[in-house]
């Protein structure tokens, strides 16, 4: 109860950091100059309907904007929507857009616009990765210039929290018609920043949208800046050459506090790190080794060392500040429990359970000291794991098998729900519908009550309901140790002291758009 | 065969007898840095011989909660990121690093030595084929060559001894070549041919023989570098793949860490510049006992 409370202040009281930091500066804030932003990896596309990676999220939300956005306390808010209506039979949506706004080229926003990109992400040939997330809707129509009308098949209660998803963001149809596959590499949105040049494995540089509809933007320009390596990014921070940069070394923490500029901020994130089993193949079918090594693993330890504290120990697959959250009972770390759960399938130290072990490099915090963290603490009760690490893409690739395929035996991933709705985090990771090659439940996992919960949860509006059905979901998939659960990060962030009204956002986006400079 | 007991006589005298390494020995002695360089490289070779013996404490244990300590408390150098001693991690790192060291080079003579043989030896189109693909071998800086095979191998210890020996093979192939080409064309191979002895007994018997110092020579320079090859394939993340104790990697995974437990990384990094220096030092000084120019 105690460490409860602990964790509990510690939320608390990094969140309240992170938004006073965005509150209201003292000083009138001055306009123009530019922002230099250091980011770990390069945008992998620029068009808004084709990336799955935050740090191109990042980009695309300083130029594209989503019918409804996320706010950073996590409420679901108009953007270029101004209200919605609902029917009775929860089935038809009918959404008033925002009138007199235009893209960057001069097109204007209307409805026939949305259509035309809600339609694009709907159709099987985009391949738009996150087309599930609006693939209940039957029919898009433009009734007139400002109202847009969605027919779903069945009542779809995450739909607004979906549409805050930046990859179903409003792009200018005729750029994508007049571009074709060049358009990936010049984006045109209704941001308050327009794109204007991607220097691949370098920078993509954003400058200001003068005839932006809402709050104009005070930077004359923003330069997302690629350094892989969170040690020379820190460096090239307090060398001066950022402004911000992301995935701060925990361990730096205390370091850098000891200074007065850079400013080291730890914000909430919706991401949750977890290692999946594959729970179709030998060793891990037998749910016994899966909880054994949920046992073996001093997940507290973990985050007091490699993360200094900053994350939280994962009591449910997703992060707290996730919609339909609850905490479900987890492992504990007990070395003796999870030497007789091997005794039990029929291991012991001298026939120790071996298995590979895929984890990514630099793509998360700390993620490959936690991967030989984890390779150490299983040892101690005789699991000889041996770790191998691919170059991301590569890796991400790797676990899309389908299953036939797919011989991995457990592999380290990360998932922000970043639409703060708990179908996002569950439905795509757990549902038997959702396994490679079409979605993300790489892990095979299939239990048919949590598929009938997670389907049940999609159509119920009353969200006590939902909420009561996902604790029911989570609490079966912790029972069949369907991963090694975690902890869910924070966002560690340096930045120059300089830098005021600079957001960073629970969904792992830093977000300039207020952002200035004070000389 | 009494003319061909002879003519082996004559080369056989021109081997190293036991009279001569003890000549060498001499002078090998009269080199401060030598005996320097060989006694960095006993402590390294008895480290990594009896490393079990030695290291303090089991070099896989992890302790998260004593991570990155520095030096005290009955760890002598400290602990790295996961709280693992490091001085046990560094001694059983002499073993690996000396194994990789040792066999890559052996790879690499073992291919080198017969290629560039035969190539100086036989002449004409053979030479020229193998020169040309030597070139190419060579016109890679041998770290870049190094990834490329790892690559095509895969990542992994016995694949990074086989990648740094390829790599060195060039060398010898070279080496070996020179060596041949001018023995060749001494009267005692012309006595042996004369006599009716086949390429191969020539080669094998009469020529090699003869090349056996500059190889040596060769591959104590060269374990070094192999060396330091493997460790920065280690470095990388191409070389031995955690929790083994390899320097490169060791290295590697500390550097992150460099300003907040600078220990972690300058241990390892010594172990490394110190056996390199070893190798080093003692190539130059056997080089030095074995030319003739030198000898007083």
């Amino acid at each position: 109860m105690h460490r409860l409370l602990v964790v509990l202040a510690t939320i608390v009281l990094t969140s309240a950091l992170g938004f006073s930091a965005a509150a209201a500066p003292a000083v009138a804030p001055t306009r123009g100059g530019t922002l230099i932003v250091g980011s770990g990896t390069d945008a992998t596309t620029l068009d808004g309907h084709l990336y799955t990676d935050s740090p191109t999220a990042t980009i695309m939300e300083h130029m594209t904007e989503t019918l409804y956005e996320l706010s950073p306390e996590g409420r679901v808010q108009p953007r270029l929507a101004l209200s919605h209506t609902v029917s009775p039979d929860g089935r038809t949506w009918t959404f008033r857009l925002r009138p007199n706004v235009r893209f960057h080229d001069g097109t204007t926003f209307d409805a026939a616009a949305a259509k035309f990109n809600l339609d694009r992400v709907l159709n099987p040939a985009t391949r738009a990765p996150w087309r599930f997330l609006i693939d209940r809707v039957t029919e898009v129509t433009a009734v007139d210039s400002t109202t847009l009308r969605l027919v779903t098949n069945a009542p779809f209660a995450p739909l607004l929290a979906h549409l805050t998803h930046s990859g179903l963001a409003m792009q200018s149809p005729t750029a994508i018609q007049r571009l074709g596959a060049d358009y990936a590499r010049q984006p045109v949105g209704t941001g308050p920043f327009r794109f204007r040049e991607w220097v691949r494995g370098d920078r993509v540089v954003v400058t200001r949208f003068d005839d932006y509809w809402g709050e104009k933007a005070l930077l004359d320009e923003v330069q997302f800046r690629v350094i892989p390596d969170d040690g020379a990014r820190l460096a090239a921070l307090e060398a001066g050459s950022l402004h911000v940069a992301v995935r701060v070394p925990p361990r730096e923490i205390e370091r850098l506090r000891a200074g007065r500029d850079p400013i080291v901020r730890i914000d909430t994130s919706l991401r949750t790190i977890f290692v999946a089993f594959n729970v179709t193949r030998p060793p891990f079918s037998d749910r016994r080794l899966r909880q054994a090594l949920n046992y073996a693993v001093n997940k507290r330890a973990i985050v007091q060392s490699a993360l200094a504290g900053t994350a939280r120990v994962s009591d449910a697959p997703i992060a707290p500040n996730v919609q339909g959250y609850s905490p479900v009972p987890v492992y504990d770390w007990d070395t003796d429990r999870a030497a007789s759960l091997l005794r039990e399938a029929g291991y012991s130290r001298e026939r120790p359970l071996r298995a590979v072990f895929h984890h990514p490099t630099g793509r998360y915090i700390r993620d490959a000291e936690i991967a030989a963290s984890i390779q150490g603490l299983a040892r101690r009760v005789g699991i000889e794991l041996e770790l191998r690490t691919l170059e991301f893409g590569a890796y991400i690739a790797l676990t899309a098998r389908p299953r036939e395929q797919n011989d991995i035996q457990m592999y380290m991933l990360g998932w922000g729900t970043v639409t703060g709705d708990a179908d996002y985090g569950l439905y795509a990771l757990f549902h038997s519908s959702q396994w490679p090659p079409v979605g993300f439940n790489r892990g095979f996992y299939k239990n048919d009550r949590v598929d009938q919960l997670l389907d049940r949860a999609r159509v119920t509006v009353d969200q006590s309901q939902r909420n009561q059905m996902y604790a029911e979901a989570m609490r079966l998939i912790a029972e069949d140790a369907a991963w090694l659960f975690l902890h869910s990060e924070s966002q560690v962030t340096g930045v120059r002291a300089a830098v005021q009204g600079l957001i960073v956002h629970p969904g792992e986006r830093v977000m300039a758009h207020q952002a200035w400079l004070r000389r | 065969m009494l003319s061909s007991i002879r003519a082996s006589t004559t080369a056989e005298a021109r081997r190293p007898s036991r009279s001569r390494w003890r000549l060498i020995w001499n002078q090998f002695r009269r080199s401060r840095a030598g005996l320097v360089g060989l006694s960095i490289l006993l402590v390294f070779l008895l480290a990594g011989v009896l490393a079990p013996i030695l290291a303090p404490y089991d070099p896989y244990e992890i302790d998260l909660e004593a991570s990155l300590r520095g030096p005290g408390g009955g760890h002598w150098l400290g602990r790295d990121e996961l709280g693992r001693d490091l001085l046990s991690r560094i001694i059983y790192g002499a073993r690996l690093s000396l194994v990789i060291g040792v066999i890559a080079v052996a790879i690499g003579a073992a291919f080198g030595v017969p290629v560039g043989a035969l190539s100086g030896y036989l002449g004409g189109r053979v030479d020229l084929f193998t020169q040309r693909a030597i070139d190419v071998m060579l016109a890679f800086p041998g770290i870049l060559l190094a990834i490329v095979l790892v690559a095509i191998l895969g990542v992994g210890l016995v694949q990074v001894m086989v990648a740094v020996g390829i790599v060195s093979i060039p060398v010898y192939a070279r080496l070996v070549r020179g060596q041949v080409l001018s023995l060749r064309e001494q009267e005692f191979v012309d006595a042996a041919r004369a006599l009716g002895a086949t390429d191969t007994r020539i080669i094998w018997r009469h020529v090699l023989p003869n090349t056996v110092a500059v190889i040596i020579v060769q591959s104590t320079l060269q374990v070094a570098s192999a060396i330091l090859s493997a460790a920065a394939l280690g470095f990388l993340g191409l070389g031995a793949q955690p929790p083994a104790a390899e320097w490169g990697s060791m290295l590697s995974n500390a550097r992150q860490y460099i300003r907040l437990a600078p220990h972690s990384v300058t241990f390892p990094g010594l172990a490394i510049m110190l056996t390199v220096l070893g190798f080093n030092l003692v190539g130059d000084a056997v080089r030095d006992a074995l030319d003739p120019r030198m000898r007083l």
